[in-house]
C-alpha cells in the first residue's frame, strides 16, 4: 500500500469532517481516531499479525543458532559460528521489527461513523453517595 | 508483541540469551578433546650457580625446549599459555616450583617449536639446598578458550641433576 492510498483516505475523511458542525463534530470521535490511524506516520500491525511476528522471531532466531552452531563446528571456526549467527540476527530485525503490510491482513474494523451515531454512548449515571451493595 | 520498541527489545534480549547458550555448547565440546602433546627438555648448560649474599642459591642455565603442543588447539580456543618450572623437595618444603620460562602460543601452526634460551626467569631457592639436588623440569600449559572453562595440564620430565659444587 503505497503513499497515494493513504493521501486519498486522510482526503476523504477529512472531506467528511468538513461538511459537520461543530456539534456533531465533538459526537464523532471515531472519524479522528481513523484520521489519526490513516496518517502514514502510524503503521500498525492488527493483532493476529504481532503474534504470527512474535513466533516468527522466535523461529527464526532459533533456527540461525543452529544453523551457526553446526556450521562452527563442523569448520572448526568459532569465528564463522559467530558472522553466520549475526546476519541471522540482522535478518530476523529485517522481517520483524518493522510493519510490514503482511502483518496486517486481518485489519481491525472500526465501527463506521454514521452507524455510530444511530447508537449513542449510554450516560454514566453518577449519585452523589452511593454505598455498594455486597455481591451475592 | 505492541510497538515498534517492544519488539525491538524482545529481539534483543532473546537473541542476546540465544548467544550465550550456543558459547555455553561450544565451551561443553571442549570435553570431547583427547589431546597427545610431547615435549622435551635439555639441559645445555648451567651457567651460573652461586650462593647469594642473603644466602639462598641462585642457578642460571641455558635450555633447549622444543614440543608439539597442536593437539591442544580446539575450535574454541584463543591462545595456550605454557611454562616450564623446575620442581624439587627440599627438607624446608616438600614441593618447590620455580617458573623458568613461559610463553603464549597464539595459533595452532606455532604449537610445535623448538627454542633455545636461557631461563627466562631467576632460579632462586628458599635458602641454600641445591647443590647436588634431584629436579623435575614440568612442562604445564593453559588451554585458554574463546568463551567457558580453561583446561590445565602438564608434562613431568624427571631426572635432572644440579652440579655438587658452586661455579
Amino acid at each position: 500500500m503505497g503513499i497515494r492510498f493513504w493521501e486519498r483516505k486522510v482526503k476523504a475523511v477529512n472531506e467528511d469532517l468538513e461538511g459537520c458542525s461543530k456539534k456533531r463534530r465533538r459526537q464523532r470521535p471515531h472519524v479522528l481516531t481513523d484520521a489519526y490511524i490513516l496518517s502514514p506516520s502510524t503503521f500498525t500491525m492488527d493483532w493476529q499479525g504481532q503474534k504470527v511476528a512474535e513466533q516468527l522471531m522466535q523461529i527464526m532466531l532459533v533456527v540461525f543458532a543452529i544453523a551457526a552452531f553446526i556450521t562452527g563446528y563442523i569448520l572448526g571456526s568459532f569465528e564463522l559460528m559467530i558472522y553466520v549467527y549475526a546476519g541471522g540476527v540482522v535478518l530476523t530485525i529485517l522481517t520483524t521489527i518493522p510493519n510490514w503490510p503482511f502483518f496486517n491482513r486481518h485489519p481491525l474494523k472500526w465501527l463506521d461513523p454514521s452507524e455510530a451515531e444511530k447508537h449513542p454512548k449510554p450516560q454514566v449515571t453518577s449519585s452523589v453517595s452511593k454505598k455498594k451493595t455486597p455481591k451475592k | 508483541m505492541h510497538s515498534f520498541s517492544f519488539r525491538a527489545n524482545a529481539l534483543l534480549t532473546f537473541s542476546l540469551t540465544i548467544l550465550a547458550l550456543m558459547c555455553a555448547m561450544a565451551s561443553l565440546t571442549d570435553n570431547f578433546n583427547s589431546p597427545s602433546p610431547t615435549a622435551t627438555v635439555q639441559i645445555l648448560n648451567v651457567n651460573r650457580f652461586q650462593k647469594k649474599a642473603s644466602g639462598d642459591d641462585e642457578v642460571g642455565v641455558s635450555l633447549d625446549i622444543s614440543a608439539d603442543l597442536q593437539s591442544l588447539f580446539m575450535w574454541n580456543t584463543k591462545q595456550v599459555f605454557v611454562f616450564l618450572a623446575a620442581e624439587y623437595s627440599t627438607p624446608k618444603n616438600s614441593l618447590n616450583q620455580v617458573s623458568l620460562w613461559d610463553g603464549i602460543i597464539p595459533a595452532k601452526e606455532d604449537a610445535k617449536f623448538s627454542i633455545k634460551t636461557k631461563n627466562k626467569y631467576r632460579f632462586i631457592d628458599q635458602g641454600s639446598n641445591l647443590r647436588g639436588r634431584d629436579f623435575n623440569l614440568t612442562l604445564h600449559w593453559h588451554v585458554m578458550p574463546k568463551t567457558g572453562k580453561m583446561f590445565a595440564d602438564k608434562l613431568v620430565l624427571p631426572g635432572f641433576r644440579l652440579p655438587e659444587s658452586y661455579r
